[in-house]
C-alpha cells in the first residue's frame, strides 16, 4: 500500500512561480526515501503539499487512503496528527522547556498528561536529550535543537515521518547521527521521506532517491 | 486506561463519525495498541472513548482557563490598565441602572392621585381660612380637603429646610396657608376646569395641580432610562472593542505558538480556546471591578441621598444593585468579554495559517 502518492501534481504560487510541474511518484508504506535537488527545485513545496500547508494547483496527492483534495479544512488537523515533521529551522518554541516542546503534539491531541509525559520522555530519551528536558531550547546547540525537533516529530509515533533538510546546519558527524536516527524509525515500520541536498551523505545511506530539478522529478531510484 | 489512539481525537469535541477523514479511520494501529485494545468489545470501547474524550476536554478547559488567568498576571500593568478601562466602561451603565432603580422605587411610592394645592391669601385670618376649608368639604366634586395652616407650614419648613434661618429675617410668617384638595374627577380634561374654578374662589391666590410635576418627572425618567440604554449600548460596544483589541494583540504575540500548534495538528477550536478564556476573564474581572466601583459610589452617595429623601418621604432607603442587578452586571460583563474575544479570534486567527501566505516561522528555507 502506498503511504504517499503524487499523481500529476502541479503547484504554481500566486507570484506566478512554478514550484512543481507534473510530479508523479509513490512511496510505499514502510519505505525510506530521500528527496533531493538544488535549492528551489521544489523539495519543500512537495513536503508542504503532504502536510496540506499548501494545496496543489493541479493533480492529486494521497496520504494513505486519503485523497487530500477531498479533505475539508476542518479535517486538516487530523491528517497532521498522523504525520511527524522535522523542519529545517526546527520550529521550536522558546517560551517553554524542551519537555513542553516535545509534549505539544500530545497536548494538542488531548492525551492524558501522565501518558503524555511518559511518551515525551521516551521520545527525548530516544534522541539522547532526556537530561535536558527542563532546559529552554534556546540554551541548546543547533544539533541538540534539531534533535528536540525530531523528538517532537516522533513523540506521537506517526506512521509517516517527513524531514526538511534535517541536517542543514550540522557538521558531518552530527548529520550522520541524525540520519542513523531516521534509519532506526524506518526499521520499526515508519515511512520516512527526507528532503536533503547533502548528496555525499545520502549516497552513503543507500536508500531510494527522488531527484527534483526545476519542479520536475528527473530521477527515481 | 483507554487505549492511546482514542485520545488522538480533538479535545474540542466530538466529530460526527461520517465526516471523519478516512485516512484517520484507516490508520493502522500500532502494534502495542492493537494488543491493548484486542480484548475490548466495540460498544464498550466506544463508551470508554467518549468518556475519555469528555474527561480530556474538561481537563483541557480547566488548564486553559487557569493558564489564561496566569497570563494576565504575567503582564500586570497592561492587564490592569485594560481592566480599569473595562471597569469604568461597565460601571457607568451599572451606576445608571442603580440610579434609575432608585428613582423608580421612589416615584412608585407616590400617590398617583392628582391633588390641587390652593395657596390662600396671606391677609385672611386663620379662622376664615378654616371656615373656607369647611365649605370646600361640602362640595360634591372634591373627595378630600386637607388644610395646612400657616403655623403648621412654618413648623414643617423649619424642620426640613436648610434655609430655616431665613425665617428669622421675617417679622411675621411669610408662608401662605395651603389647602390640599383631591378632586373626584381625575380626568385630565376635567382637572384643569376644576382648578380654574377653584382658583376663581375668593381668598384663593393660586391653584396648582400637584400632578403636573409628577407627570413631568415620569416623562423625564422615561427619557433618562432611554438615554441610559443608549449610553449603555455605546459603552458595551466600547467594552467589546477594548477586549477585542487586547485579545488581538495577545494573538499577535503568540503567533509562533499558534503556527507550531497548527502544524502538529491543533484544531481551530483548540487554538481558539485560550484567547476566548482570556476574553472571558477580562470581562468577568472587569465586571467585578465595575461592581466594586458602583458599590463604592453608592456608599458615598448613601448619606446625602438619605438626607434628601428624608425631606420628602420617611421610608425611602437608597438601594444598591441588589443580587439580581449584581448578577446581571457580572453576567453581562463576562458575556461582553467573551464576545469581544470571539470577534478578535474569528477575525485574526484564520489568518495565521502555516503556508506561504504567512512569511513567519512556518515557511521553510527553499521552495
Amino acid at each position: 500500500m502506498a503511504a504517499i502518492r503524487f499523481s500529476n501534481v502541479f503547484k504554481r504560487y500566486a507570484s506566478g512561480q512554478d514550484a512543481l510541474l507534473g510530479v508523479n511518484f509513490e512511496l510505499e508504506s514502510g519505505e525510506m526515501a530521500f528527496l533531493t535537488g538544488h535549492s528551489g527545485a521544489g523539495k519543500s513545496t512537495l513536503l508542504r503539499l503532504i502536510m496540506l500547508m499548501e494545496r496543489p494547483s493541479r493533480g492529486q496527492v494521497w496520504v494513505g487512503q486519503q485523497d487530500l483534495s477531498r479533505l475539508h479544512r476542518s479535517q486538516i488537523p487530523y491528517l497532521r496528527r498522523q504525520i511527524g515533521v522535522v523542519f529545517q529551522n526546527h520550529q521550536l518554541l522558546f517560551d517553554r522547556s524542551v519537555f513542553d516542546n516535545v509534549a505539544l503534539p500530545l497536548q494538542v491531541s488531548g492525551y492524558d498528561p501522565a501518558d503524555a509525559a511518559r511518551r515525551a520522555r521516551a521520545a527525548l530519551d530516544k534522541v539522547g536529550l532526556l537530561a535536558r528536558e527542563k532546559h529552554n531550547p534556546v540554551t541548546l546547540s543547533t544539533g541538540e535543537q534539531q534533535r528536540v525537533g525530531i523528538a517532537r516529530a516522533i513523540v506521537h509515533k506517526p506512521k509517516l515521518l517527513l524531514a526538511d533538510e534535517p541536517t542543514g546546519n550540522l557538521d558531518p558527524e552530527l548529520s550522520e547521527d541524525i540520519m542513523r536516527l531516521f534509519g532506526q524509525f524506518n526499521s520499526i515500520g515508519t515511512t520516512v521521506l527526507i528532503a536533503s541536498h547533502d548528496l555525499s551523505l545520502i549516497n552513503r545511506m543507500q536508500h531510494r532517491m527522488l531527484t527534483l530539478r526545476n519542479g520536475r522529478l528527473v530521477a527515481d531510484g | 486506561m483507554a487505549k492511546p489512539e482514542q485520545k488522538e481525537q480533538d479535545a474540542a469535541g466530538p466529530r460526527p463519525g461520517g465526516t471523519r477523514p478516512s485516512a484517520t479511520r484507516q490508520a493502522a494501529p500500532r502494534p502495542s495498541e492493537a494488543r491493548q485494545s484486542a480484548p475490548r468489545r466495540g460498544a464498550e470501547q466506544h463508551r470508554i472513548q467518549l468518556a475519555d474524550r469528555r474527561r480530556s476536554w474538561r481537563r483541557h478547559h480547566l488548564n486553559v482557563a487557569r493558564e489564561a488567568l496566569l497570563r494576565l498576571k504575567q503582564t500586570p500593568v497592561a492587564s490592569l490598565m485594560t481592566l480599569a478601562v473595562l471597569a469604568i466602561a461597565l460601571a457607568l451603565p451599572g451606576f445608571l441602572l442603580a440610579a434609575l432603580g432608585n428613582l423608580q422605587a421612589l416615584t412608585e411610592g407616590w400617590d398617583p392621585q392628582p391633588r390641587i394645592a390652593l395657596y390662600m391669601n396671606t391677609d385672611l385670618s386663620d379662622a376664615s381660612i378654616d371656615s373656607f376649608s369647611r365649605e370646600l368639604l361640602l362640595r360634591e366634586d372634591l373627595s378630600s380637603v386637607e388644610l395646612i395652616s400657616r403655623q403648621k407650614g412654618l413648623e414643617e419648613f423649619r424642620q426640613y429646610s436648610a434655609f430655616a434661618d431665613l425665617l428669622e429675617r421675617f417679622d411675621n410668617n411669610p408662608l401662605p396657608a395651603v389647602i390640599m384638595v383631591l378632586p373626584r374627577d381625575t380626568d385630565p380634561v376635567q382637572l384643569p376646569l376644576v382648578r380654574s374654578e377653584l382658583a376663581a374662589l375668593p381668598g384663593v391666590d393660586e391653584a396648582q395641580i400637584d400632578m403636573e410635576w409628577v407627570q413631568r418627572l415620569a416623562a423625564a425618567l422615561a427619557l433618562a432610562q432611554r438615554g441610559s440604554y443608549v449610553l449603555g449600548g455605546l459603552l458595551a460596544l466600547a467594552v467589546l472593542l477594548v477586549v477585542g483589541n487586547t485579545v488581538r494583540m495577545t494573538i499577535e504575540s503568540r503567533r509562533d505558538e499558534i503556527l507550531v500548534s497548527k502544524l502538529v495538528g491543533a484544531t481551530d477550536a483548540w487554538v481558539r480556546r485560550p484567547f476566548l478564556y482570556s476574553g472571558l476573564w477580562f470581562g468577568l474581572l472587569g465586571g467585578i471591578l465595575a461592581w466594586l466601583l458602583v458599590q463604592l459610589a453608592l456608599l458615598l452617595l448613601a448619606q446625602p441621598a438619605q438626607a434628601l429623601a428624608d425631606l420628602y418621604l420617611n421610608h425611602f432607603r437608597l438601594q444598591g444593585l441588589g443580587i439580581q442587578g449584581s448578577l446581571t452586571m457580572l453576567a453581562g460583563a463576562t458575556l461582553l468579554g467573551l464576545s469581544g474575544s470571539w470577534l478578535a479570534v474569528s477575525r485574526y486567527l484564520r489568518e495565521i495559517e502555516p503556508g506561504v501566505a504567512t512569511s513567519g516561522v512556518a515557511t521553510a528555507g527553499d521552495v
